[in-house]
């Protein structure tokens, strides 16, 4: 969509709570997806797109077009909101014990065991975000847009509202950061 | 490990897409729950903002704030909590109704409950007593908070606007115009009736001694065309607002 189709669309949003379903229809999945592969567990990926979805409409009505998508201003969010929970939950890192530990109890609905089960079959991914969480926050946002939202430099850029050279120098950095810890693991 | 090689590991991982679909559905309702009360906190706020100067909004904020603090909110919450836990507003509510309005009068409460803004709900076995011809609605719940139950609860036949001849002339070239309906009406079909569409969504206005039920937005405006030939007829929902056909439908035969 065109940044000024887009721009419409929101001032229709706050007024049309059908255009607003629309839109939170469209980019649920985007965040949740993102937000999962950032913290590797169903339960927190939940908890963690509610705080979103929330902030957003909370600020919806002051939302002021400045030419950054809808889409990536969900993403500044949802990267805020990681922010928070691990610095509120140092000691609560996802981990590939974390992430078989048995779902607890007061959760037992079916879909959220099979999506449970489904995460587990990812091992080569798991193991990668295990290595990745180990990084500082600033190289973990950049190395996970780049390589699993596939968000090319100027869109992470616009996202974390950073310039297109910072960007590009987490990103290096970040790599040599993360080839650190593969070595010392071999 | 080299860069090359670990970029290519990051590119070539396979990645997890899962769905919760129902924390998605859940958050949703939540999320439009939330919409109604903050737009209207928003719209009254752009309002004061533009007509009041600052030093003036300032000190109606600090008695608002003051005034918040021992106020309605707690009777509102009430007035929620009781409607929840009717048995006929909870059977609405799992079925995808949401409490749209709360207003408080006196020592009663009012609350609004409509199916959920662009969502369909299964209203077959809803109890007849709530529903009209077209489906459920809306309803509007009376709540005594001394007693603190539901005293009465009644089906809404939502209001609609008249249409004026223009409007239904307006209402006949999109649908003659538009592919779809060119495509499913017969062309030797005649046009029944031009009715207008209740407003869908609603809210609550507290007057002097009463609560009456007004369309959230103003500038709703649907129509329906009714076409019939050989006993058969054809329904086509025109919104007049945005110039475009929602939907076209087959009816069936007319019963004799």
């Amino acid at each position: 969509m065109k940044l000024n189709e887009e721009k419409e669309l929101i001032k229709r949003a706050k007024k049309d709570p059908k255009i607003f379903g629309n839109l939170y229809d469209e980019n649920y999945p985007k965040i949740f997806g993102y937000i999962l592969k950032r913290v590797a567990n169903l339960e927190i990926a939940q908890d963690i797109t509610s705080e979103t979805f929330l902030k957003a409409l909370k600020n919806l009505w002051q939302f002021r077009w400045r030419n950054i998508s809808f889409s990536s201003w969900l993403y500044r969010i949802a990267s805020n909101e990681i922010a928070n929970f691990f610095r509120k939950n140092k000691n609560k890192l996802a981990s590939l014990e974390k992430v078989l530990e048995p779902i607890s109890t007061h959760n037992p609905l079916t879909e959220i065991i099979e999506a449970q089960e489904k995460l587990k079959e990812y091992k080569d991914f798991l193991a990668l975000q295990e290595k990745i969480l180990q990084l500082p926050l600033k190289y973990q946002e950049v190395i996970c847009l780049r390589f699993f939202e596939k968000k090319k430099i100027r869109e992470i850029a616009e996202i974390l509202g950073k310039k297109e050279g910072t960007v590009k120098s987490l990103l290096h950095r970040g790599l040599e950061k993360l080839r650190e810890k593969f070595n010392a693991t071999f | 490990m080299e860069e090359e090689n670990l970029i290519k590991k990051l590119e070539e991982t396979s990645l997890p897409e899962i769905e919760i679909p129902s924390h998605k559905r859940k958050l949703k309702q939540i999320l439009l729950d939330k919409y109604f009360r903050e737009k209207r906190n928003w719209e009254v706020f752009n309002v004061l903002r533009k007509v009041v100067p600052v030093g003036a909004i300032a000190i109606v904020l600090i008695i608002l704030i003051s005034y918040s603090l021992i106020s309605p909110q707690y009777s509102l919450a009430k007035a929620r909590g009781i409607a929840m836990r009717d048995p006929r507003i909870k059977e609405l509510i799992e079925r995808g109704a949401v409490i749209k309005d709360v207003k408080i009068l006196k020592d009663k409460a009012y609350v609004l409950v409509q199916p959920l803004a662009g969502t369909e709900m299964e209203t077959e076995e809803i109890k007849t007593g709530l529903k009209t011809e077209e489906g459920f609605l809306g309803a509007l719940a009376e709540i005594d908070l001394k007693e603190k139950k539901v005293s009465r609860i009644e089906k809404l036949t939502p209001p609609s606007s008249p249409l004026a001849e223009e409007e239904k002339e307006k209402a006949k070239e999109i649908a003659e115009n538009n592919p779809e309906i060119r495509r499913i009406v017969p062309k030797e079909a005649e046009i029944m009736e031009i009715i207008p569409v209740p407003f869908s969504q609603l809210r609550l206005i507290k007057e002097k001694n009463s609560v009456r039920v007004v369309p959230e937005q103003i500038e709703e405006k649907r129509v329906r065309i009714i076409y019939e030939l050989n006993k058969n007829q054809w329904e086509g929902e025109i919104d007049l607002i945005e110039e475009k056909v929602d939907g076209v439908k087959f009816l069936g035969e007319i019963e004799e």
